[in-house]
């Protein structure tokens, strides 16, 4: 009798390893090749959402009133400093709007429709991180139907933060930058250099030091430090121009051929209320 | 006979941790992962394990996979590791507590060794189909370390009132 108990326990234990070893494989085969998930998951994923949402609202609430109470603090010092930069700031705006004006007539005249740099934001609500170490991940409360697509890339106000990696019909998954693991995706990106545009990929990212490393260099122009980092657009997922940090430092390699450049990230990973997914048109 | 109103209380309040533990994570993002400590907030599982110990709940090792389960699609996406963990950690908890006798110690004991099994198995797991390259002593320092520390704090503070929660709706259901 005792014999006849172990052995059902065990064909317990070993059917769920099973199932559940083959359900991992099937959901990282079906996150690289398939656009969306299955429908089940969808089902699931937008019902536990909009309870997420509902729980989420005294609590942002909360944490919302305490962010209040400190920035009124500092109002009186920010509008000092802001009070400066309004005017640069209207300056150059209107020059924007002249150079957008002229860059338009230029390409109706060339006969090219749209660029990389043409790009549309759709933003969203950031409703959960997951909570694990593993993998830096954000749920975000727009999918499909607000026509994210796979892949696209996502910006806070400050600058890229990641791409998607799995979208239902009004949620999806977005894979922050600052993942490392061998399925991240790899951004094409370019330093604007004095002497032109430097183009390379992020590969990599350093936990320790929060910066991003660019790899990938073939170009022989010189790096500044401070120079500017943007997506290039090459990758074909993300449009031309979003803004990816500051070049921090630059490295060669080993061999001293290809040089590495660290990238400090605009964004700030760990602060997401309000994100963007950027929809290249094209 | 009267239903006991655990039946509703013990799925939706396992609803509401595992809810809890993402915004946790948003909110404190800052807070939780920083370059050489990580937390890994599982409320679920403090509520889950004060349930096993001072609640009468049916069918726990369903509502552990359903857990799991939504755990798995809605954070990670890759369907499988809470799924199969969940219920190890129910029959961990039931066998241990068969054996000892309840007291603040003891659920405290029990809910260190749960943290440790999940936190330990989800790190293998995912290593195993390399989403992280973390050496595990690394992993010992940086995650479990400061996991544990904060889950068994949460519990700490929940101890007292879910006790008394668990044990008034668990009571009614004999009268």
């Amino acid at each position: 009798m005792q014999r006849f108990f172990f052995n059902k326990r065990l064909i317990i234990i070993l059917v769920t390893i099973i199932i559940g070893f083959t359900l991992i494989a099937f959901s990282i085969v079906v996150r690289n090749n398939r656009s969306t998930p299955t429908f089940i998951q969808q089902v699931g994923n937008g019902a536990v959402n909009l309870v997420d949402r509902v729980v989420g609202v005294p609590i942002n609430g909360l944490k919302d009133t305490g962010n209040s109470v400190s920035e009124l603090l500092n109002t009186y010092r920010e509008n000092q400093t802001l009070k400066k930069k309004v005017d640069s700031l209207a300056a150059h705006e209107v020059q924007n709007q002249v150079l957008k004006r002229e860059n338009k007539k230029l390409k109706r005249e060339l006969n090219l429709k749209n660029s990389l740099t043409d790009f549309k934001l759709t933003t969203a609500a950031v409703t959960a991180r997951t909570p694990s170490s593993w993998q830096n991940q954000i749920i975000i409360s727009k999918g499909s139907l607000a026509g994210i697509k796979k892949n696209q890339a996502v910006v806070s106000q400050h600058g890229l933060i990641g791409r998607v990696t799995e979208v239902n019909a009004s949620t999806s998954k977005v894979e922050l930058i600052s993942n490392n693991n061998s399925s991240a995706d790899q951004f094409a990106t370019q330093v604007l250099a004095k002497s032109g545009a430097v183009n390379g990929l992020i590969t990599g990212y350093s936990k320790k030091t929060n910066l991003l490393t660019m790899g990938q260099i073939t170009s022989q122009r010189k790096i500044n430090k401070g120079d500017e980092v943007v997506t290039s657009g090459l990758g074909g997922n993300s449009p031309e121009g979003l803004l990816v940090g500051k070049v921090v430092k630059v490295k060669k390699d080993e061999y001293g051929l290809s040089s590495t450049v660290l990238i400090k990230p605009a964004a700030d990973l760990s602060d997401l209320q309000i994100v963007s997914v950027a929809k290249r048109i094209d | 006979m009267r239903i006991s109103k655990m039946r509703y209380f013990f799925p939706l309040g396992l609803l509401l941790t595992l809810l809890l533990d993402g915004i946790f994570s948003n909110l404190f993002a800052a807070e939780f992962f920083r370059p050489n400590s990580m937390i890994e907030s599982r409320l679920f599982v403090v509520w889950l394990v004060m349930a096993l110990c001072f609640g009468e709940i049916d069918h726990p090792y369903l509502w552990a996979v359903i857990a799991g389960l939504i755990f798995d699609i809605y954070y990670t996406g890759i369907i499988g590791p809470m799924f199969m963990i969940l219920p190890l950690i129910v029959y961990l908890t039931n066998l241990m507590y068969r054996f000892l006798t309840p007291s603040f110690i003891v659920v405290l004991l029990i809910c260190l060794i749960d943290i440790t099994v999940i936190t330990t198995l989800f790190y293998g797991i995912f290593f195993a189909i390399s989403y992280t390259s973390v050496s595990l002593s690394e992993f010992i320092g940086e995650t479990l370390g400061p996991t544990l520390a904060y889950n068994l704090a949460a519990l700490v503070i929940l101890y007292w009132p879910l006790k008394k929660f668990f044990e008034e709706f668990s009571g009614n259901r004999s009268v």
